[in-house]
């Protein structure tokens, strides 16, 4: 059609009822017996970009590749996160941003943000969210059940909220409330050297919402910006937007880190903004975004952090 | 801070399939979305034109925000009642009996879909007339001979759906059973399910299109297929339609006997197959209840009935998978409705198996599709495909860099 198939990828066309042919390359027919041998499942698709960029002493890098396959979630869920009753589906664990100072030969300061270290800030127990049918449908439940009813498998935190703000080898951020982002330095129009956008690890409640950590950087000449985002829309129930800004002003190896968590009623934003959107566009649709979440949510926490390398 | 028209990068999955930009290249024919990485080439994430502000739940929230109050007065912008699109007004006592003349016209529209063409609203509603007296009379629990190529998820992926057939081999003369879930997420929702109930309707006995658990009113207005049939005819007309004919589906299949096949998962108030024959199924899926729970249930490492912590819907353990496959006397409990890298999963030690057939999912997860085939002496074979990639074009693409603060 579009293409010429790969020898694996073509088939014959067949009419029933013709027997059915084991063409699959990968399920070998048995050589005593001719039964086909089903493999365990193999992924095969592992495309990976890895872009980087130096300036002075400071380099970024990031790494993209595809969700964890079924071996690695395995993994990482008796090994790494056994607090976790269920891993988000799509965990994107080989993805990372990293940006590293060397100071000298032999020291240096980086900050990473990947998946695993976001996942294990998510707490072990109830986090008390629940979906807006709960109520009705744990009811159904508890009517119906003559015995014991059943019980919530697994207490965690399901929303996956994290409070992670990165990695940090080396000297740790300090607490300094009173600095702020340089917003009029970053205003400015100044040539993108590196950029990238990737997601760390994303579920979809079952069907219930969306919950989604998520990062981007850019590098202009003299400076960086860098936002990890944590956005979680439970439908008809709550929205909540915890945004992770790390600044850098290359020449002076300065860093800061703010920290901002916005939170409110699904509900509630629904009502006040239901009559106020333009004809041409969905609330709905607009609740799904966080971009424009963020900007019509309530700031609830905010804390922020210096170093000076 | 941040313009959400200016903006993507931190959108969820379901506002990238509202990007137009994507939209506007449907009209070259049979192209593949490039995108293998967790990456997509949208860049822009304006013009969400649809035109609702509607508020669909009839359920209550139960934490502390409780606003149940007035949710009833959240129903006036859009009509909302099952039925209201009168295709299936006039339905027939007995089964679609195929003519020349609608064999001609079910050819011509299947030419256009197969293009990704989307179909005259009118002709939507002509198709979904039919598929009502096609569908109306299969079971609750269809029963298929072998052999069959049973498919996963799709959810509004066209391309992908061409592949699964360029891969398992074209329609009719190879048969399919399709578990579920064609609308929402992807780009194409609309091209999807209209090509699907038409190759239906064409080859009634070739292809079985069970009911998955985004074959909803509610989950389509918050998932995509809601806007994307307002963008793409100006109206909810064609939405309420297909929601309409999705009320139809049948909700599961028994291949052979041997492999009950379902969308999501058992449910503990279902032991026998025969006791889902029972089910009324022509309805909204409901929000509990055996029904709800065919369509959304998971299986989990743990054993027994689990309730989900976020507080509905039940995950079932490697005991009740044995009970039931005992039960019924089945060798296997096919299922769709997760997401898994590799396109198909085995748990509770091959009693049941998990089949995703959307590959690069949302265009950004990496991940593999598969497809299983079940041959005339109950061999069952797993082929795994990747997205298509046109050649000639970059396999990572790069969104535009962007002053975002």
């Amino acid at each position: 059609m579009d293409q010429v198939p790969p020898v694996t990828r073509g088939r014959q066309v067949r009419s029933l009822p013709l027997p059915h042919r084991c063409n699959n390359p990968r399920n070998p027919a048995c050589a005593h017996c001719g039964t086909v041998i089903i493999p365990s499942p193999a992924a095969i698709m592992p495309l990976e970009d890895t872009p980087s960029i130096s300036v002075g002493s400071w380099t970024i890098e990031s790494r993209k590749r595809p969700i964890l396959d079924t071996p690695a979630l395995s993994q990482w869920e008796s090994e790494h996160l056994p607090g976790l009753g269920a891993l988000p589906e799509m965990i994107f664990g080989g993805n990372y941003v990293r940006i590293r100072c060397d100071l000298d030969e032999s020291k240096h300061w980086d900050i990473e943000f990947n998946a695993l270290d976001a996942l294990r800030e998510v707490p072990t127990e109830d986090s008390g969210v629940r979906v807006s049918c709960a109520s009705d449908w744990l009811r159904s439940k508890h009517r119906r059940c003559d015995g014991a009813p059943p019980q919530i498998a697994k207490q965690y935190d399901w929303t996956y909220t994290t409070r992670y703000r990165g990695t940090v080898t080396g000297c740790p951020l300090v607490a300094d409330t009173t600095a702020e982002l340089p917003l009029a330095m970053l205003a400015k129009p100044d040539p993108i050297l590196f950029f990238d956008d990737m997601v760390l690890y994303e579920d979809e409640l079952g069907d219930n919402g969306a919950s989604m950590y998520s990062c981007k950087v850019r590098v202009m000449p003299e400076r960086l910006l860098l936002l990890a985002r944590f956005f979680l829309r439970v439908d008809d129930v709550l929205l909540r937007v915890q945004d992770t800004r790390l600044y850098v002003e290359f020449a002076q190896n300065r860093v800061v880190r703010e920290w901002k968590r916005y939170e409110a009623d699904y509900n509630e934003v629904f009502k006040r903004h239901r009559g106020g959107v333009p004809p041409h566009r969905d609330l709905r649709a607009l609740l799904r975004d966080s971009n424009w979440v963020v900007d019509h949510l309530p700031i609830v926490e905010r804390t922020c952090e210096t170093i000076q390398l | 801070m941040m313009d959400a028209d200016m903006d993507v990068p931190m959108q969820d999955a379901v506002s990238d399939q509202l990007n137009p930009s994507i939209m506007e290249d449907s009209g070259t024919a049979l192209q593949h979305t490039v995108s293998n990485t967790n990456d997509n080439n949208s860049n822009n994430n304006n013009n969400i034109s649809s035109s609702n502000n509607n508020h669909n739940s009839n359920t209550h929230g139960t934490n502390s925000n409780d606003n149940d109050e007035d949710d009833d007065d959240t129903y006036n912008d859009i009509e909302f009642k099952p039925g209201s699109s009168g295709i299936a007004d006039h339905k027939s006592s007995k089964p679609l009996v195929l003519n020349n003349s609608s064999i001609n016209q079910l050819d011509s529209w299947i030419e256009k879909l197969a293009k990704c063409e989307n179909l005259s609203e009118d002709d939507v509603g002509r198709l979904c007339k039919m598929a009502v007296d096609v569908l109306q009379f299969e079971e609750n629990v269809k029963p298929i001979n072998v052999p069959v190529t049973i498919c996963g998820d799709v959810h509004g992926q066209f391309h992908d759906l061409m592949e699964l057939f360029k891969i398992g081999g074209p329609c009719p003369d190879t048969n399919y059973l399709f578990m579920g879930d064609y609308v929402d997420r992807g780009y194409y929702s609309v091209e999807t399910v209209s090509y699907l109930v038409a190759m239906k309707v064409r080859y009634p006995h070739r292809i079985t299109i069970l009911r998955g658990n985004h074959e909803s009113r509610q989950i389509t207005q918050v998932y995509g297929f809601y806007d994307e049939c307002l963008r793409k005819y100006g109206s909810a007309n064609v939405w309420k339609m297909f929601t309409d004919l999705f009320d139809y589906f049948p909700i599961t299949a028994l291949v052979d006997n041997k492999v009950f096949c379902l969308h999501g998962g058992l449910s503990p108030m279902i032991e026998t197959v025969d006791q889902v024959r029972e089910l009324n199924r022509v309805q909204e899926v409901p929000h509990e209840g055996p029904m709800c729970d065919l369509l959304w249930s998971d299986p989990d490492d743990r054993g027994g009935w689990g309730i989900s912590p976020r507080g509905a819907g039940f995950t079932f353990g490697q005991d009740i998978s044995e009970q039931f496959n005992h039960t019924n006397d089945l060798s296997l409990v096919a299922r769709a409705h997760q997401l898994v890298m590799e396109g198909y999963a085995w748990s509770h030690q091959q009693n049941v198996v998990t089949i995703f057939s959307a590959p690069n999912y949302c265009y950004r997860c990496g991940n593999q599709a598969a497809i299983m085939e079940v041959d005339e002496n109950n061999n069952r074979q797993f082929l795994q495909y990747d997205p298509s990639v046109r050649p000639g074009e970059p396999t990572v693409s790069r969104k535009t860099p962007d002053y975002f603060l």
